[in-house]
């Protein structure tokens, strides 16, 4: 009796490791590398919002059909906790461990770069929301044996999104001034990305004619009191908060009580946000988010994915939009599987994203990879009417066809 | 000129918070000989129970004060539970209290979230006075604050416990052969410093948002603050919150914008290079204790 126990117990045993091995067999593994902890947690957690909303919906959907064989998507997430050498340490577990296909991610620059040195080698595949790899992302980088050929920008070039946010901002803003506006400062924190960024935005509105001062804060500024005072004395007629959205709300009430200037504008602010903050003006105000506001968006596409996000218990906060450098690319990246017809081919997978498009949700154009591996899109822009929180106008400005003199572009 | 006088006027906001946290450091840190890095995060607690209160309708001064009974609880547990184990080995409770900073942090992004809480201006109004915009709620954290250090300064050069108090950091055996509980004052100094984190943090709230991460930040200057005026000495706590909001107020507006913390932390460098005491003297810290 004993004997039949043992033999039942060791049929289950190895029927239940068969089960195991067949379901691992329909699982394609996608690394999520997010900040959950740490200072970048408000950005992190939208990438993870955004991963577990995709897997979900293309699961539920039926999983994604390779071959012969129907893969759902199980997701890694690790937490990078703001830390580059945790970021190392996930993608290096998340490569030479688990052995994912591809991994999103991270929040910010240097990170992503720093994933990209593993990743590459490895031949999986990196999405990456972070327009200052344009820096990186060259010719001999996204060759065949480049280091960054199985990296992926899913946010457009700095450039374009500087150029036609430049447009869109002194457009709504123009008509509201009594003289067109001649003189704008650009107020920006002095990390690495906020200098990257307003290297190219001063370019961007110097480009629309405008006199352009630069004005650094060092980073976890909480009084800009100061600086703004400083800036008032500059008689400028616009004030661009750039890059940080958490650094602009907490400057931008100041500016106002201050009286800084005649207009502003915010960006990485959304609608919704300034409504639920009750921000007010007597000014005109425009905001422009990262990409498209959650807040005020002219896309029912945007909307109906916002009320999914949100639904799944995700935040509403500043950088909530992020996760929308996200999103799209799982379904991307699903559709070129299906098109490859194998999982373990990363090079024809590269070769298929970089031929084909995706309407996503991002854009109403479809997204295309251009050469250097980076998407275009255009940018929203939207101007709040003077005394009221919740009154918005909003345009979208597509990127310019070129970079502006002395923009090199990268 | 104007604007001159806006930054001299900016500089003295700037300064009142930072001076509350340098004087709840400079008094658990050189009374009760505690290395309590998690203070900031202490202001930070009684920033967002503000925030959390006034979302609720609660008129902000009733909670300001609620904050910093709060926070003053908090502290209580904190001493009572860890840091009273740690007397004796104060590099045990500074690491203790560098954990406790990271489990606060992320307690509060638990039960609220990781993005920054603002509050709309309690006051809401700005006086022009000779071209120079006064925030009156900037003037009220001024008046708070000046309140808060008569009363702190009264009570440690003044009063009967302030006098055992500092007989007790001059030598604890002897004051407790004379009968000085030397151990509850500890526990009423970290309370009290506590106390003023959490109306800092109301106050900070009042005028900033503020982050799960903002303690980390502040942090820093509050111990600072502390040094440059000497450890333990409320007056000094006040002087060098002056010191470094003017030098922060004046360097943004005059200087290399970017450079802003660098400035003071310069001046704090050079005042504990030629006066190691603080500007107006102190104790040891622990190591007197």
């Amino acid at each position: 009796m004993r004997q039949l126990g043992l033999g039942l117990t060791i049929a289950a045993a190895g029927l239940a490791m068969a089960l195991q091995t067949a379901r691992a067999d329909e699982e394609l593994p996608i690394g999520v590398i997010a900040a959950q902890s740490g200072s970048f947690v408000s950005a992190g957690n939208t990438i993870v919002g955004a991963a577990n909303l995709a897997a979900q919906q293309i699961n539920d959907a039926g999983g994604i059909k390779v071959g012969d064989k129907t893969y759902k998507i199980k997701l890694y997430i690790r937490d990078n906790r703001t830390d580059v050498n945790v970021t190392i340490a996930a993608a290096r577990e998340l490569v030479n461990d688990i052995g994912v296909k591809a991994i999103w991610g991270t929040e910010t620059h240097d990170f992503s770069v720093s994933m990209a040195k593993i990743t590459g080698p490895a031949k999986v595949l990196q999405f990456s929301g972070n327009s200052s790899l344009g820096a990186v992302l060259d010719n001999k980088a996204v060759a065949e044996d480049g280091w960054l050929h199985y990296t992926f920008q899913s946010e457009p070039q700095e450039w374009q999104r500087s150029g036609s946010t430049g447009k869109g901002v002194l457009s709504l803003l123009t008509p509201q001034l009594k003289s067109p506006p001649k003189h704008s400062v650009v107020f920006v924190g002095n990390d690495a990305t906020g200098q990257y960024l307003s290297s190219h935005y001063v370019k961007a509105l110097e480009a629309e004619g405008q006199k352009v001062d630069l004005v650094q804060y060092p980073p976890d500024t909480t009084d800009f009191s100061p600086l703004l005072t400083r800036i008032k004395g500059m008689k400028p007629d616009i004030v661009h908060f750039w890059y940080n959205g958490d650094s602009t709300l907490t400057a931008f009430p100041q500016a106002l009580k201050l009286g800084v200037a005649p207009s502003y504008f915010l960006f990485g602010v959304d609608p919704g946000i300034y409504q639920e903050r009750s921000l007010k003006a007597d000014v005109p105000v425009t905001l422009s988010c990262v990409p498209v506001c959650w807040g005020s968006s002219p896309y029912p596409e945007v909307k109906q994915y916002f009320d999914k996000y949100f639904g799944l218990g995700a935040a509403k906060g500043p950088q909530s939009s992020v996760s929308l450098l996200y999103y799209d690319y799982f379904f991307w990246y699903a559709k070129a599987l299906e098109k490859v017809g194998k999982i373990d081919d990363p090079d024809a997978v590269v070769a298929e994203l970089l031929k084909s498009d995706y309407k996503g949700v991002v854009s109403p154009v479809p997204l295309v990879f251009n050469k250097h591996h980076q998407v275009t899109f255009a940018t929203e822009v939207c101007m709040v009417e003077p005394n009221t929180s919740d009154q918005f106008k909003c345009a979208v400005e597509q990127p310019p066809a070129a970079p502006p003199p002395g923009d090199n572009g990268g | 000129m104007d604007i001159f006088v806006q930054q001299l006027v900016n500089s003295l906001s700037v300064a009142s918070v930072t001076i509350l946290i340098g004087i709840g450091i400079t008094l658990i840190f050189g009374l009760a000989g505690i290395v309590n890095f998690a203070h900031g995060e202490f202001l930070m607690v009684g920033g967002m129970a503000t925030w959390f209160m006034v979302g609720a309708g609660m008129n902000f001064f009733v909670a300001l004060v609620l904050a910093g009974l709060l926070v003053g609880a908090l502290g209580f547990a904190a001493e009572r539970c860890l840091f009273r184990f740690t007397l004796n080995r104060p590099m045990n409770g500074f690491i203790m209290s560098i954990g406790l900073s990271v489990i606060l942090q992320h307690a509060v992004i638990r039960v609220f979230n990781e993005f920054q809480k603002s509050i709309t201006d309690p006051v809401g109004l700005v006086w022009t006075i000779g071209g120079v915009d006064i925030i009156a709620m900037r003037a009220i954290v001024v008046a708070i604050t000046a309140i808060i250090v008569a009363i702190t300064y009264f009570g440690i050069s003044r009063s009967r416990y302030g006098m055992a108090l500092r007989a007790s950091v001059a030598d604890r055996d002897t004051a407790e052969l004379m009968g000085i509980p030397v151990r509850r004052y500890v526990t009423g100094v970290f309370i009290y410093g506590s106390l003023l984190a959490g109306i800092g943090g109301a106050l900070m709230i009042s005028l900033f948002p503020i982050t799960p991460f903002t303690g980390s930040v502040i942090i820093i200057r509050g111990f600072a603050v502390s040094l440059i005026g000497g450890l333990g000495n409320v007056g000094g706590a006040v002087v060098g919150g002056l010191v470094l909001g003017l030098v922060d107020g004046l360097s943004a507006g005059y200087g290399y914008p970017e450079w802003t913390d660098a400035y003071s932390l310069v001046v704090m460098i050079l005042i504990l290079v030629l006066r190691p005491q603080g500007l107006l003297g102190g104790t040891l810290g622990p190591k007197a204790s």
